[in-house]
């Protein structure tokens, strides 16, 4: 039976938010991120000020000149994180099959509820609006590479007027999956980097289409493995699930900073805080994992992901913290910028502890973990923390 | 140097002291095996700085001399070859061995022996204490297992000796079991230590602790000897050098304090069971496929019968989220209060393999209290595993 999948993405969505915060904003070019003469980047823009080809990731510096009247507005990752769970609370009310895929994106599998996808879409699209106040756009396919790709073309092509947002709903009906690909330019294919895009290029393969008609063969031959994917994908083949957190095999948490950190108490820092966050996420689902991994992303972009195997599994944040700050301080050399750090822990395991010979009792983090977690779902995540986190907080 | 042997004996000696070669080191001297006449005999040498092994293999020396030839090409080459005589000759200019054995000619490039770390060797005036091999191999058998396998405490990578008058007790463990097994020696050692330089430390035994690996080499390149293995401690009490037939086997010390293990074994029990140790190994086993997908659990629930004439029974359950669950039942004779606890089921696979007595026993208290296996029949060897706590969600 031919699936019906979604894939929605918030337009804008921390501009949104802060209109939200402070209508004054509403049609007006402005900015989400760090400050220009500290060298801040842009997180997100509103559409007023993409007109100016103001884009994320452009150093604001950049952005004020390209749109001099831009207005800076600075981050605020708690309203931005405590909207995203209302929207995705939404999505769980329609259907338990969401992949969050980050902040402001998922996926969500809808083949069992009997409406077409258009209908569903418009549906969503409206409650999001009207409940929460917030503008999306949805893609919707036969499967999750041919729905993200549609929801990319659909916003890329929309007509935004001044003052308004894409909304754009884009639907490829079932079997029409290559069709819809086969014009557009190969880079909209997933796993289609600058360097393979150019190979793509030098042979004369410029639309997906061009990658569909071409031999598979040869491109297994050219490239390996990943080039039976690139001719699989290029014919709008993708049976991969839509994966809840319920089954997902890692738990993780990363944060991309508004300006790249080079300070190694603050980077400690965020370290230890998106420890917390993934040992309170793994430990309100019941679940303890052998691994823990570190992500991290220098200022130009290049990213390492480095892992650590405990000898037994956990969920308690010290024992997270531990591990990563290992892996923290092996990788990262005193100074370096950094754009993101992430945190992972995967390779569950049930959460059998073996107690150890010498120092005899339960871990003794255990119970003060517990009744940590205990006041923050009562009182809320900043109910209780740690002095180190106190002095973030006034910046 | 001129000296001829035969492929067999050659092939041997080079076996023993493959062991003490160093795999990756950044001196290329270690990665050779060194050869060098010594009276009537060829010797062998390798040395990694933590072990080194001298094993002497019979010859006919035409000339005296010595070389170091890369260890590892010397043996697979020397393993290749036909058993039949293997002539060698060095040119001593380039320090290139030629051997000569069959049909098969070659030469390979060697290191001077003068570069080669001198692995000590005993002399007559050292003070020894004799081991029966026997019992020495089955003590490293029944203790060595428990020894840590990672650095982070490198005391728990040796297993502990203890002299104590006529007694030899050897421990190991890591952060989750304990083994410990002793046996008499025929001597009294205390004098023989003093003379050596191992008194104890006031009411403390005297003791060493000795790497795992070097222990487990011992029980290897002993396999045949049949007649005592010397111990000699080197002055300074910095190596140790077992003497054996033909071969020596000289290991660094580790330094440090080993714990005292007498506190981790518990006094008493509240429930004692009496189990067939094949079959509780089988069962095991059967559990450890479904336990091993579960971070090893395997969950014993002990029941006595109630009644003194009849078997009670231990069931022991393994389950695993993705795979299924496995349920085995042993008869066993239980004294006591019927109990749960969980174990690492490769622990219970190690000690189990090593038990030497068709039953053993089991003696636990809490399901968070170390567990105590020992051997029915022999009081020599105690075994102490943790068990793994279950956390309710």
């Amino acid at each position: 039976m031919a699936r019906k999948i979604l894939h929605l993405d918030l337009d804008a969505f921390y501009c949104a938010v802060e209109e939200q915060r402070n209508p004054g904003l509403h049609g007006k070019p402005f900015a989400v991120g760090g400050r220009p003469d500290q060298r801040g980047v842009v997180a997100s823009c509103s559409y007023a000020a993409r007109k100016f080809g103001v884009h994320s990731a452009m150093p604001m510096a950049q952005a004020m000149r390209r749109c001099p009247n831009l207005i800076v507005v600075p981050g605020n990752h708690r309203a931005y994180s405590r909207v995203s769970g209302q929207v995705m609370a939404r999505l769980h009310n329609l259907t338990p099959l969401v992949e969050q895929l980050s902040i402001d994106e998922a996926f969500l599998d809808v083949s069992d509820l009997p409406d077409s996808p258009e209908n569903i879409a418009r549906a969503l699209q409206a409650d999001i609006r009207r409940e929460l106040g917030l503008p999306c756009s949805i893609g919707a396919a036969g499967n999750k590479l041919v729905a993200k790709i549609a929801n990319n073309i659909g916003k890329a092509s929309a007509q935004v007027r001044p003052g308004q947002t894409p909304n754009a709903i884009t639907v490829v009906p079932p079997g029409q999956e290559a069709e819809f690909l086969a014009p557009l330019p190969v880079r909209e294919l997933w796993g289609v980097g600058p360097k393979t895009a150019e190979k793509l290029e030098s042979l004369g393969l410029h639309t997906i289409g061009d990658v569909a008609g071409w031999p598979e063969s040869d491109l297994i031959r050219r490239f390996g493995k990943h080039g039976a994917d690139l001719s699989r994908r290029a014919k709008g083949v993708d049976n991969r699930p839509v994966i809840t957190e319920h089954e997902a095999k890692s738990v993780s948490q990363e944060r991309t900073f508004a300006t790249d950190i080079s300070g190694g108490t603050q980077l400690r820092r965020t370290l230890r805080s998106l420890c917390e966050m993934t040992g309170r996420r793994l430990r309100k689902r019941g679940l303890s994992g052998t691994t823990v991994r570190l992500k991290i992303r220098w200022a130009d972009f290049t990213t390492l992901t480095r892992q650590t195997t405990l000898g037994h599994p956990t969920n308690l944040d010290a024992e997270i913290y531990a591990a990563a700050l290992e892996l923290f301080n092996n990788v990262w050399p005193e100074g370096k910028r950094v754009r993101l750090l992430g945190v992972g822990v995967s390779h569950f395991e049930s959460p059998g502890r073996q107690l150890s010979l010498w120092d005899s009792g339960p871990p003794p983090d255990a119970p003060l973990q517990k009744t940590l977690d205990d006041i923050r779902e009562r009182f809320g995540s900043n109910a209780v923390k740690r002095g180190s986190q106190l002095e973030q907080d006034d910046e | 140097m001129k000296v001829s042997c035969l492929q067999e004996n050659l092939a041997k000696g080079l076996s023993i002291v493959g062991r003490a070669v160093a795999s990756r080191s950044t001196l290329p001297v270690l990665s050779n095996v060194l050869l060098a006449t010594d009276g009537d005999r060829l010797k062998l040498s390798a040395n990694n700085f933590e072990l080194g092994i001298n094993c002497w293999v019979g010859a006919k020396i035409e000339q005296e001399g010595a070389i170091t030839i890369p260890a590892r090409l010397l043996a697979d080459f020397v393993n290749s070859l036909p058993p039949e005589r293997i002539d060698m000759e060095l040119d001593e200019s380039t320090q290139t061995l030629h051997l000569r054995c069959a049909r098969f000619e070659s030469n390979i490039k060697g290191i001077d022996a003068q570069e080669f770390p001198v692995v000590a060797s005993a002399s007559d005036s050292d003070v020894a204490i004799k081991l029966d091999p026997e019992s020495l191999r089955l003590m490293i058998k029944q203790v060595v297992f428990a020894a840590a396998t990672d650095e982070s405490r490198p005391v728990f990578t040796g297993v502990l000796l203890q002299f104590d008058a006529d007694k030899l007790t050897m421990a190991a463990a890591d952060g989750f079991r304990l083994s410990v097994r002793s046996a008499v020696l025929n001597q009294n050692v205390a004098d023989t230590l003093e003379d050596a330089g191992l008194a104890g430390n006031g009411a403390k035994a005297p003791s060493l602790i000795i790497p795992a690996r070097a222990l487990t080499e011992l029980a290897r390149v002993s396999g045949e000897q049949e007649e005592p293995i010397d111990l000699i401690v080197t002055s300074g009490r910095r190596q140790i050098l077992f003497h054996l037939q033909d071969i020596e086997l000289v290991s660094q010390l580790i330094e440090g304090d080993f714990p005292d293990y007498n506190r981790i074994i518990p006094k008493g029990y509240s429930t004692r069971s009496v189990l067939d140790t094949a079959n509780f190994l089988k069962a095991v086993k059967i559990s450890h496929l479904f336990a091993r997908d579960s971070a090893n659990i395997v969950r014993l629930e002990i029941s006595p019968s109630g009644d003194e004439l009849m078997n009670g029974r231990i069931t022991l359950v393994a389950t695993s989220a993705e795979l299924g669950d496995n349920v085995a039942e042993i008869d066993a004779s239980i004294e006591g209060d019927s109990m749960e606890v969980a174990f690492n089921a490769k622990y219970l696979i190690d000690v189990l393999s090593i038990i030497d007595s068709p039953q053993f026993a089991l003696e636990t208290s809490t399901s968070s209290s170390p567990g105590v296996f020992r051997s029915i029949g022999d009081e020599n060897f105690t075994h102490v595993i943790m068990p793994m706590h279950i956390q309710t969600r």
